[in-house]
């Protein structure tokens, strides 16, 4: 069915596993001199898409949805094989129609060619985004194929507002996630019966929003079913709101978010015992801590990761006061708190040998590691691309540029 | 080859020709995966085709191609449409006995072929068969299980939230094993809770003859329940083999806005009496209420017109239900399984032509060789194979055309190709968005 989570396309055919993950980079890699920048442009390409995604004025679903197609092409193709901002024009114009608020295409060459070549954004500098409606089409063509045609995509938006939405509290996040509850209604006999809805403070339910508006600049949504990555937010929504509240400064942004106007409310009197919500809650659901907390422990490696990365000045505002102060009170409040108080859970994965792989990678990194920009990715992508092709155009003569950077990372390791 | 691509490619100019390349070479084709034995119709998104799987099952199928986007003579890519979106969109997620299955879908020289699962009939082909040939109505046992396998199939597809949107006799199909599959989703669409409101995506849904009295109304909100008012039409269709409510619709004016349906609404009050605000306490807020007030009164005759067609007292107050006025009151899918009407004799059984002699089965559906080679791409190579697998298709469609020259006139009418086919205009709704 097609609101039945466990029947359907999502969960049959893409949810991956992690050496799917690589195997999908495997080509990329002999291009690039660090691999963490994959983990980088995951970063960059969502922010891409939801820029473009606001230029469209697409809701937060469409915007997740483009994101999804984006994240499962890359699956089956290489970066430096392909040309990604046209995939990701053609992606939001795919998810537009995919979730029935279909957008003119010739909007969408307009808004792209703007937003990634115009004057006013120099940092991609992108200039060969073709002007014809026709390129686009085609794109969309070649993307529906490599999508298998599976264009109906979960997401945990609607299982965090199913399991904590208050019925008339959040009417603008509740349109946003839209078709509530699906994955989970139908899948309680698989996990819990949602019985113990909680409710959340608008505030609180805000924040786990907005972590999951950052889930999606990980794989983590290739990874796992969406109500465990909207259960992971809850979780650390809880657990931010019980031990920093008062610290991290949440609640002042209130008063200043332009996107928060719909309530009036300030978020003073978040969950009164959080503690025991947790605990309650979490039992109540019948999933597997476990999940949770490595779920949990790569969000938090991700907030950590994303100090690396710098949208230029100017940019930066344009995310919006509210997002940014989120994602610096969550990544130093997160490690404060939360990870801490995950640190145990997760004792039991790394202790039977299971790879915590990048997560860990990036935590137990001392040595300071290079700030990289939007500007620079754009630039690496089209090294990565004409090094390939000059690869392909003479295989026979000279050392292939590939060889190269595998020699480079060898020497630098 | 490939390499050949990467030499003279100026990467400047075009980044993604490496990759089209690419998956050009892998992509199977329809010409080698399928021998296309005719053409069946053409509806408003695209023509249907029948063809043979070459896989060793060589099993039947039905590809519909969706209509090519043209600029003049040249065939180019314009965007796929929503409609066509949607069908694959859906079909990919649903899965059940009496909603027809899609196989794959190929995307191949800028064209969309969805392979279908086949099915020999149709609602309107069995009424067609009994109004001309058989001159016999159908009978209580065929049309209670037809019935029953369609709803069966809505519910299906009702708890998956999906609202069909177009359900009527020419869309409900049915195999030769007397299996009923609910077809064409090119206007079906996922409810719950959209982003976008219904009926801003599409002004007008459902043909006009099956279309609810909320939506004739102009209702803003509406659900389900639209497709239980279809079935119910197609219901009574089934068992008087003409359209029950066959209204003239009024057209859309030149700023594209939908003009009160008074003729269809007039249909309908004859056989249910006036709508009536004490039955249908939403019917004063409709926003052509007033247009409404100026109808004519009429009382309701539905018994009258149920005895003789579905005959008992339980066929009549299934109907009834069915066309219940107020969407809210109107039987759900749910409910129309569990009716009376189908716990009595005959009860309906999963082979709808089970105790049918043979010479009352419907006919094999009608396909003709006219436009199928020119429509479809030419096969790859041109083997032996091929060539003899053709000159097969070639025979068995005069065959089956043969064994049909029997058969109704206009029960699947003109081949054009301007893809105006179905059973006159009425038949076909407007699609816009
Ligand atoms: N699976 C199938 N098996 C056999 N015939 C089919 C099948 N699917 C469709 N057809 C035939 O093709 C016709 C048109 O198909 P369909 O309704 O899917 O197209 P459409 O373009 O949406 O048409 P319409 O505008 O009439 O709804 C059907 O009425 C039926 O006669």
């Amino acid at each position: 069915m097609a609101t039945d989570f466990w029947a359907s396309s999502h969960y049959k055919r893409w949810i991956v596993d992690r050496a799917t993950l690589r195997q999908a980079r495997a080509e990329d890699l002999q291009y690039v001199e660090d691999p963490e920048y994959f983990d980088l442009l995951n970063i960059f390409f969502a922010n891409v898409i939801s820029k473009l995604g606001k230029k469209l004025q697409l809701r937060q679903r469409v915007v997740a949805t483009a994101t999804m197609f984006f994240k499962r092409f890359y699956l089956k193709n290489s970066y430096c094989e392909t040309d990604p901002f046209i995939v990701i024009a053609a992606c939001c114009y795919v998810a537009a129609k995919a979730e029935e608020s279909p957008v003119h295409i010739k909007n969408v060459v307009t808004e792209a060619r703007l937003l990634f070549g115009g004057k006013f954004s120099s940092h991609y500098g992108i200039k060969t985004f073709p002007s014809d409606n026709s390129k686009l089409a085609e794109m969309e063509f070649y993307l529906v194929d490599d999508l298998e045609c599976d264009l109906v995509v979960f997401h945990p938006y609607r299982s965090l507002m199913t399991l904590c939405g208050k019925p008339g509290n959040s009417a603008v996040l509740e349109a946003e996630a839209g078709e509530l509850g699906v994955g989970i209604q139908d899948g309680s006999q698989s996990w819990g019966t949602g019985e113990g809805r909680l409710e959340l403070q608008e505030g609180a339910l805000q924040t786990a929003w907005f972590i999951i508006n950052d889930t999606f600049r990980s794989d983590l949504c290739l990874l796992y079913p969406p109500h465990l990555i909207a259960i992971t937010a809850i979780y650390l929504t809880l657990v931010i709101h019980s031990s920093t509240r008062d610290s991290i400064g949440l609640h002042s942004s209130d008063s200043s978010s332009g996107s928060n106007r719909r309530s009036p409310r300030s978020s003073h009197s978040h969950s009164k015992k959080p503690t025991q919500d947790i605990v309650g809650f979490m039992a109540g659901l019948n999933v597997s801590m476990e999940i949770i907390a490595s779920i949990a422990q790569e969000i938090i490696c991700q907030y950590t990761l994303w100090e690396r990365y710098k949208e230029e000045k100017g940019e930066a505002s344009a995310r919006g006061s509210f997002a940014t102060e989120l994602q610096s009170s969550m990544s130093s409040g997160l490690k404060r708190t939360a990870s801490g108080q995950l640190r145990a859970a997760s004792v039991a994965r790394s202790r039977d040998g299971t790879p915590v792989d990048s997560t860990q990678r990036i935590v137990g990194r001392t040595r300071q590691p290079a700030v990289v920009t939007p500007a620079f990715l754009a630039q690496l992508l089209i090294r990565m691309r004409e090094a390939k092709m000059a690869d392909m155009a003479h295989p026979a003569t000279g050392r292939p540029m590939a060889l190269d950077k595998r020699l480079e990372r060898a020497q630098n390791a | 080859m490939l390499e050949d691509c990467a030499n003279s490619m100026p990467l400047s100019q075009d980044p993604m020709r490496y990759y089209r390349a690419k998956r050009d070479n892998a992509r199977p084709r329809v010409g080698d995966k399928y021998s296309i034995l005719g053409f069946i119709s053409s509806g408003t998104y695209g023509r249907v085709y029948k063809a043979q799987s070459k896989a060793a099952d060589a099993k039947i199928h039905a590809i519909k191609k969706f209509k090519p986007d043209k600029e003049g003579d040249v065939v180019t890519y314009t965007g796929i449409s929503q409609s066509a979106i949607r069908e694959i969109a859906l079909n990919r997620e649903i899965s059940h006995e009496n909603v027809v299955a899609l196989k794959e879908v190929i995307l191949e020289d800028k064209s969309i072929y969805m392979v279908f699962e086949y099915a020999e009939h149709d609602f309107l082909q069995v009424i067609h068969h009994h109004s001309q040939t058989l001159r016999v109505s159908i009978s209580q046992h065929v049309l209670k299980s037809l019935t029953y396998q369609l709803l069966n199939g809505l519910l299906y597809l009702h708890d998956a939230h999906i609202i069909h949107r177009d359900l009527k006799p020419a869309n409900i199909l049915i195999t030769s094993g007397g299996v009923v599959k609910i077809g064409d989703l090119g206007l079906a669409r996922l409810t719950y809770q959209p982003l976008q409101p219904l009926f801003a995506g599409d002004k007008v849904v459902v043909t006009i003859w099956y279309r609810a009295p909320e939506l004739l109304l102009g209702a803003k909100h509406y659900n389900k329940s639209i497709d239980i008012w279809a079935v119910g039409c197609v219901i009574a269709e089934l068992a008087s083999l003409r359209p029950i409510f066959k209204g003239e619709e009024a057209k859309l004016d030149s700023k594209k806005n939908v003009p009160f349906q008074r003729d269809q609404m007039l249909k309908i009050a004859e056989v249910l009496g006036t709508a009536d605000e004490r039955d249908w306490p939403g019917l004063k807020d409709m926003p052509e209420y007033q247009n409404l007030k100026r109808l004519d009164h009429y009382n309701n005759r539905l018994h009258e017109w149920s005895t003789p067609r579905v005959k008992t007292q339980s066929g009549y107050e299934f109907l009834k239900q069915t066309f219940a006025y107020d969407p809210d009151k109107r039987l759900t899918a749910r409910e129309a399984l569990k009716h009376k009407w189908f716990t009595e004799d005959p009860v309906p059984s999963a082979n709808a032509f089970q105790f049918l002699p043979t010479h009352q089965i419907p006919p094999h559906r009608r396909i003709t060789q006219d436009d199928a080679p020119s429509m479809m791409p030419l096969p790859t190579a041109n083997s032996h194979a091929q060539a003899a697998a053709q000159v097969q298709a070639q025979a068995q469609a005069q065959l089956s055309q043969l064994s049909q020259s029997h058969s109704a006139k206009g029960s699947v009418a003109s081949f054009g190709s301007n893809g105006g086919g179905g059973g006159g205009h009425t038949r076909k709704k407007s699609r816009l968005g």
